[in-house]
Order: structure tokens, then sequence, then C-alpha cells
């Protein structure tokens, strides 16, 4: 297993969004993560790259990804009024996207901000 | 400095070493000697070790504290039994506002102690009002010390996008902003919304009841690494690429300074920005439930 290292990578668990941080990674899981603090830690060991959970569920059962994304059109278009809500943890190219599928659909935007 | 509600020893460990308090600066060369901390809060938490003076706050009383130290900033009298309630003294209040007005740059970082308790948006409205109202005698700033990765960068992104913040209502084509109305708990408590697609929160783990029923009623999306509460009440969930561990991408700090993100993981489900995108395009596929919408005017 070859070891990865990334110099000053960001860790996003909290606000302070700390870019110094050293991450060894052997593929599959960080395995020392230096100048972390212990929240930045424990999120960075807890997220491995392994295939965990299904690609995606329909109504609680498996599904493919494609099926997925129809579904979801479907139910966001057929709506008089969708909320997209959340994007706090994602990334400024997912919340643009996220802003521009809002337009389209017609809908409520909105973040943790508002709670 | 002052912190008001907020407990950065726990929740922004690095908060005091990597920014705030003990970095040395231009003009703070002596780094934690040059500077003044104050922390203010209903309980002493593990943060009032590194303040130089604490002072305990009655719950629910913040908004009349900083009532009456805009009050006492302008040398207005006031009476000691008008803030007998609040749990401080006159005393305390006229030290605090003496050392605000003596610092050379002061900063109030409140937290959520400060804005989601009793009053909330009136809260944060105050402690603005202070900051800014300290800025006729020296420069005073106020940060929101924000909770997740980049909720910052929700708040730019809708802000350069639409023009507000947050809670933005898009359903006439145009943005309408209104917190109470257009505000997730809000809409949902009231039953306003009819579909929902959650990215990058888990609102099953942390909203009130009666939103959670309702997002259980409409069909609701789930874009999360992981299968969340709320993925068990969803109709569809999909699994992304975690943000920053496994999917790269831009993130804003609370002070508003945008950070590349440098993954270390490579992972085996698509990233939200992907997955987003792809709603878009199968959206666009179908008839627009607007016709003059078939043109998009703001990305």
């Amino acid at each position: 297993m070859t070891l990865t290292i990334v110099k000053n990578a960001t860790c996003t668990f909290c606000g302070c969004v700390c870019d110094d941080i050293e991450l060894h990674a052997d593929g599959v899981r960080i395995t020392e993560t230096k100048r972390a603090c212990s929240l930045g830690e424990s999120w960075f060991k807890n997220h491995t790259a392994e295939r965990l959970y299904p690609d995606a569920l329909i109504d609680g059962h498996p599904a493919t990804v494609d099926d997925a994304i129809e579904a979801a059109a479907d139910y966001l278009l057929d709506a008089h009024m969708p909320l997209v809500y959340g994007l706090s943890n994602v990334t400024c190219e997912a919340q643009r996207e996220a802003v521009h599928l809002t337009e389209l659909i017609g809908g409520v935007v909105d973040s943790h901000t508002s709670l | 400095m002052i912190y008001w509600g907020g407990n950065p020893a726990e929740c922004h460990p690095r908060h005091f070493t990597k920014y705030s308090l003990t970095q040395k600066g231009k003009f703070t060369p002596n780094g934690r000697k040059d500077r003044t901390m104050v922390l203010v809060d209903i309980r002493e938490t593990p943060s009032g070790k590194a303040a130089d003076v604490f002072l305990q706050v009655r719950p629910g009383k913040d908004f009349e504290v900083i009532t009456a130290l805009r009050a006492l900033v302008k040398n207005q009298t006031i009476r000691p039994e008008a803030i007998a309630d609040t749990g401080l003294t006159l005393e305390q209040l006229n030290d605090l506002v003496k050392m605000m007005k003596e610092a050379r740059f002061g900063v109030i970082f409140f937290g959520m102690g400060l804005s989601m308790t009793r009053g909330k948006h009136m809260n944060s409205a105050a402690i603005l009002m202070l900051a800014a109202e300290m800025n006729a005698f020296t420069k005073f700033v106020a940060m929101p010390m924000r909770g997740h990765g980049n909720v910052t960068g929700a708040d730019v992104v809708l802000r350069y996008t639409t023009g507000y913040p947050f809670g933005v209502n898009l359903c006439r084509g145009y943005p309408r902003f209104n917190p109470g109305e257009f505000s997730t708990v809000d809409l949902l408590v009231r039953g306003d919304i009819d579909a929902c697609l959650v990215l990058g929160a888990d609102p099953g783990a942390t909203m009130p009841q009666p939103a959670i029923d309702h997002l259980a009623k409409v069909p609701t999306i789930v874009l999360d690494p992981k299968v969340t509460h709320t993925s068990r009440l969803a109709r569809v969930h999909i699994t992304t690429a975690v943000t920053g561990v496994s999917a790269g991408g831009t993130a804003y700090r609370m002070d508003e300074i945008p950070l590349p993100l440098r993954p270390a993981l490579k992972s085996p489900y698509p990233t939200d920005e992907d997955v987003v995108r792809r709603i878009k395009e199968a959206v666009k596929r179908r008839p627009a439930w607007l016709p003059m919408l078939k043109e998009t005017v703001i990305v």
C-alpha cells in the first residue's frame, strides 16, 4: 500500500477551515493528521474511501445513481414549492449548482444560517 | 476580544492559537500579552480559562445587556435596577465599555449562545449595531463563529448569485428574501413546501419534530456521504463523496477567505457537485414549469 502525503490540506469540520494540515493516507483511509485538532482528527479518520453504503436508495431500496437522479428530478419539478436546504458541508461549486437548480425548479434555497 | 455565547475551546479548538488570541501580529508583537479577552456566557465553559474577564449573563438576557452597553458607549445614564435581572452589575458593564473604547482594534466573536437563544435575530442585530457604533471610538468588528465547514461559503455564494445570503425564494423567477417566511424551519413547520432536496445537512437530527414530520410527508431527496437520519425518512438518497476528504473544491473560512480543498482519498461515490449538476441536467430535459424560465438569468 503506497502512502500518500497531502501537505496543507484543508479541514472542513468547523468554520475555522484550517488549511495547514498534513494528511497521510494509504489509499483507503487517512492514518495521520498532523496539526489537526481533536475534532479535525476524528473528522478525517472517520471518513474512508470504502464502499460502505449503497450508491443510492429509492424508497429505502438500493438503486442506481442514474435512476435516483431521474426520480429526484421528477419530484423536484412536480412540486409547487420545492426547498433546497443545507449547503453547509458541500463545496462552493456544489452550492452554485444548487442555486441554479433551485432557479430551474422555482423553489426556495436556504442554508444552516437561517436556523 | 470579546467572545459572546460561544465556547471556542471545545467547538473551534484552534481558533485561539491559529487565528485570534495567541498569534503574533504587526501591531501585537507579543501575541497573547497584547490582547485582552472577555468571555460572555451563561455559564463558565472551558474557554473561560483563556479569558481575562468572564461575565456571566443570566440566560435569555443577552439583548438587555447589549442594549445597556450600547447606551453606556454613548455615555447615557442607566439606572442600576434597569439591568438588575441581567446577572451583571453596572460596574462590570462600565469596565467592559472602558476596555472596548481603549482597544486599538476590537472584535466581537458571537456564537450560537447568542444567535440561537431568546431574541435570535434581534440579538445578532443588536451585537452588530454595537460593533458598528463602537467605530465612532476605535476600530471594531463583529464576526459570527460559524459551525459547519462551508456554511460561510453558502452565504457568499447565495449573496453573489441571488443578492441575499440565505432563505431565498425563487418561486416567482426572481429572488425574494424574508427570514421567518422563507427560512427552512418556518417553511417546514407551516407545511408550505411540497418537496425537499437536502445536501450537506442532516435536518432529521437537528430540526424541531414538526419540521421533521413534514420532511417525512413530502418527497425528500438527500445527498450525503452517509445514510443519515434524514435519509431514512427520504424517498431518494444518493451517496456522495466527502467534502475535503475525497471531494475537491473551494470552502470559505468564517472570515470569508476562500480556501482550496486538497482531498487525500479517492471516493467510489460521485461528488455533490456532480450529482446536483446531473439532477439539473435531468430537470432541463423535462418541459420547464414556467416557459419563460427556459433561459436562466442567475448563474
